[in-house]
């Protein structure tokens, strides 16, 4: 029997929860102390709700003229073009205007001039990044970054820094649920097995991933109450389409990297499965799944790597 | 986010039943229930404003304001600094009897009430005398510079049977309301300890060209830095907050210890520059608090701490101690307990609260931007109207005067100061 040490507090709009097994409380709480600290930091550093946050303030800036920002942020730029690119569109952190946009009609979305307007206007392709000078300029006064997609991931792998970098063997990690990292193995032996929620039988899972190290993102469209209730949270936008995304799916992708599972869960939604295999060909230790519940049942599609044999012939 | 007047009087108005708005905050019922305010002249409120420097100017901004909903006439000023007295000429379009004299300006001019925001230790003469020439006072903070006149402005009061009221503005701040609603409910469990700092980097010089410390000038417009009229950051700032604490207890202190320096802006000032003070309450609990005027790094802030949260009030924030589990972290925690390695049920989307977090913390109230001393303006002036005003609302001012009083003591001697039984109401 293991006694877990166990903190939680609320950051970036959700619910944090650390979990260390078998380890001296006092040496627990100062791990937790040092994680709350980095992720207090890095909500102030990308919460564009706060109007002290870089992100906030290169919202404004970056409108007018070239922003220069330090090199932390310039790398998550870079990080977040890159998976724009490799997703060929789908994570695109610029497109939150849209999302407005519809919420502020009332009745069901019809299509109008000024959101096919304010759609072109959009985009992160359009986000200019200077990196000699790490500067930032964006080519449409309508654009603005939200991490959303982006920050529990980001965070996750500060956190994983935090215990590689500590004595620490297992650990376990909770942002909302949808982000968890599994660090080492499970202290009953093995690699943690980690289920994506049945949302019509919560408790049970569809599928599952097994990871030591590593981690699973988790992207729907619904999320489940603390009862059980399925509660409808449709935030992310199809970028082809630029509506709200409102399939009745969840997209899991297991990577060692929490930041690359988070970017890519919230890009899968709206792949194909086509476009979704071949980004998962291109990474060792990606897969990922679908749970498709249109059909009133889950039914499940797994992502693997294809491994393609080495011709050993003469 | 502001809290507009409509939401605010729906706040209040759904308070009105409560234990808490009866027993820590019933002034705020005047709001829902003010006076009957007639628009014919003899209706109307005349005010005075005694002392129109940077407070008393804030404070006739105010009046100027509700001047537009009230059938209020801010009918004279009075200042002995002439560019001050002349400013506020000019800021009333010069339609005000202007005095440089209190006693020329209650003698001549009729008036219901007046609004003092002069030095510290003008404070107690002024308000005795104009309460008994019959005229209701509101004083901004502290009440005055030493206990005795504290308690001669008290005994004034109740003698005169006319208002008195000191100007701590957050007994009006709707944040408060609230935040005082979620501690009587017991949202963050039993209070266990209160802190607060203000913090601030600045030399707090209100005047440059008065000649330097020691000038008669100075005295004058720097007056915050001299003994004799201020006990500087312990009655201008601290009292707002040794207020506050007192008033989430609900109870006053058993003692004050504490300590004080002038360790950086060493320029002929008389008042500290840091200080530090331990308040001790009844059944155990501590209010530590310390003020610094030569780093701001820290802010500003009054912390409520309980065995299940934290309320920071200056920020409009309260913290959960033990944020609810979901039900796949119970079952992780269990499985890890019986060394069972089982599926957990934990992907899906983010669980969202019903309302925004941020940086650890949720708003104790989502609109909160309301000015609060305006609204305090608006219930003086419906209390001069009805004749009286909660006598709790004078009382936490004369508990914050002499508890700041005592701290003062206590920095200077070293030792732990209890309230001698004079003072204790």
């Amino acid at each position: 029997m293991s006694k877990t040490v166990h903190h939680s507090y609320y950051s970036m709009g959700t619910r944090f929860h650390l979990m260390l097994p078998g380890v001296d409380e006092d040496y627990g709480f100062r791990i937790f102390q040092k994680v709350k600290n980095e992720l207090n930091r890095v909500e102030k550093k990308l919460s564009r709700f706060l109007p002290q946050s870089d992100i906030y303030r290169l919202n404004i800036a970056a409108k007018r003229h070239s922003a220069k920002v330090d090199a932390e942020l310039f790398d998550i730029l870079k990080a977040c073009k890159l998976c724009h690119e490799i997703t060929g569109g789908a994570f695109d952190p610029t497109l939150r205007p849209l999302y407005e946009y519809q919420q502020k009609m009332v009745g069901a979305f019809v299509p109008d001039e000024l959101f096919y307007d304010l759609k072109d206007k959009l985009g992160f392709e359009k986000v200019q990044l200077d990196e000699d000078n790490s500067v930032v300029r964006f080519g449409s006064h309508m654009l603005e970054i939200d991490l959303g997609g982006f920050g529990k991931g980001y965070a996750l792998e500060k956190v994983k820094n935090i215990l590689e970098n500590s004595s620490l063997k297992s650990a376990f990690v909770s942002f909302g649920e949808s982000s968890v990292l599994a660090f080492g193995n499970h202290p009953a032996g093995g690699p943690w097995k980690i289920g994506m929620n049945n949302y019509l039988k919560p408790g049970k899972t569809v599928t599952e991933f097994e990871v030591s190290g590593g981690s699973v993102s988790t992207s729907s469209n619904f999320y489940l109450s603390d009862d059980g209730r399925l509660e409808n949270h449709s935030h992310i936008i199809n970028p082809k389409t630029g509506e709200i995304d409102s399939n009745q799916v969840a997209v899991s992708v297991s990577a060692r990297s929490p930041l690359l599972a988070e970017m890519l869960s919230t890009a899968f939604l709206s792949m194909s499965d086509d476009e979704i295999e071949d980004v998962v060909n291109q990474y060792d230790e990606v897969s990922a799944a679908k749970a498709d519940y249109s059909s009133g049942s889950p039914v499940i599609t797994r992502y693997e790597k294809i491994e393609i044999a080495e011709d050993i012939s003469v | 986010m502001y809290l507009n007047r409509k939401k605010f009087l729906e706040m209040t108005a759904a308070m009105a039943g409560s234990t808490v708005m009866a027993s820590a905050m019933p002034w705020f019922s005047v709001f829902n229930n003010p006076a009957p305010f007639g628009m014919g002249a003899s209706d109307r409120v005349r005010v005075g404003v005694i002392g129109v420097g940077s407070r008393g100017l804030t404070l006739l901004y105010n009046l100027l304001e509700l001047k537009n909903r009230m059938n209020l006439e801010i009918a004279a000023v009075c200042d002995n600094y002439e560019p001050h007295y002349e400013r506020a000429k000019e800021v009333m379009n010069g339609d005000v009897a202007a005095y440089k004299d209190f006693r020329e300006m209650i003698e001549k001019t009729e008036l219901d009430a007046v609004v003092i925001a002069t030095p510290l230790h003008e404070h107690a003469h002024q308000t005795i005398e104009c309460m008994r020439a019959g005229i209701h006072v509101f004083c901004e903070k502290a009440m005055a510079r030493t206990l005795d006149d504290v308690k001669e402005m008290y005994d004034a009061h109740l003698e005169t049977e006319k208002i008195m009221l000191i100007g701590h503005q957050r007994l009006f701040n709707p944040v408060y309301l609230q935040a005082m609603e979620k501690i009587e409910r017991g949202d963050i469990g039993p209070i266990t300890m209160l802190r607060g700092w203000w913090h601030r980097n600045t030399p707090w010089v209100f005047y440059d060209d008065t000649g330097g410390r020691g000038t008669a000038l100075d005295r004058q417009r720097n007056w915050r830095f001299y003994d004799e009229y201020s006990a500087g950051m312990l009655t201008e700032l601290g009292s707002h907050h040794f207020q506050v604490a007192n008033w989430v207890l609900g109870e006053v202190p058993v003692s004050v210890m504490g300590a004080g320096s002038i360790n950086h802006f060493d320029d002929g000032r008389e008042v500290y520059d840091n200080f530090g003070l331990i308040f001790k309450y009844p059944n155990g609990v501590h209010f530590t608090y310390d003020c610094i005027t030569s780093n701001k790094h820290n802010g500003m802030q009054v912390q409520v701490l309980g065995n299940d949260g934290t309320i920071e009030l200056e920020s409009n924030m309260w913290f959960e101690e033990f944020p609810a589990e979901p039900p796949a972290v119970q079952q992780l925690i269990d499985d890890i307990t019986d060394d069972e390695n089982a599926t957990i049920p934990i992907g899906g989307a983010t669980w969202i609260p019903n309302a925004p977090i941020r940086l650890g913390g949720r708003y104790i109230s989502p609109d909160y931007e309301l000015n609060d001393t305006l609204l305090y303006m608006e219930g003086f002036l419906n209390f001069v109207r009805k004749g009286s005003a909660p006598e709790k609302l004078t009382i936490e001012g004369y508990n914050a005067s002499i508890w700041t009083l005592l701290a003062e003591e206590a920095a200077k001697t070293g030792k732990e100061v209890k309230a001698p039984d004079r003072y204790i109401l």
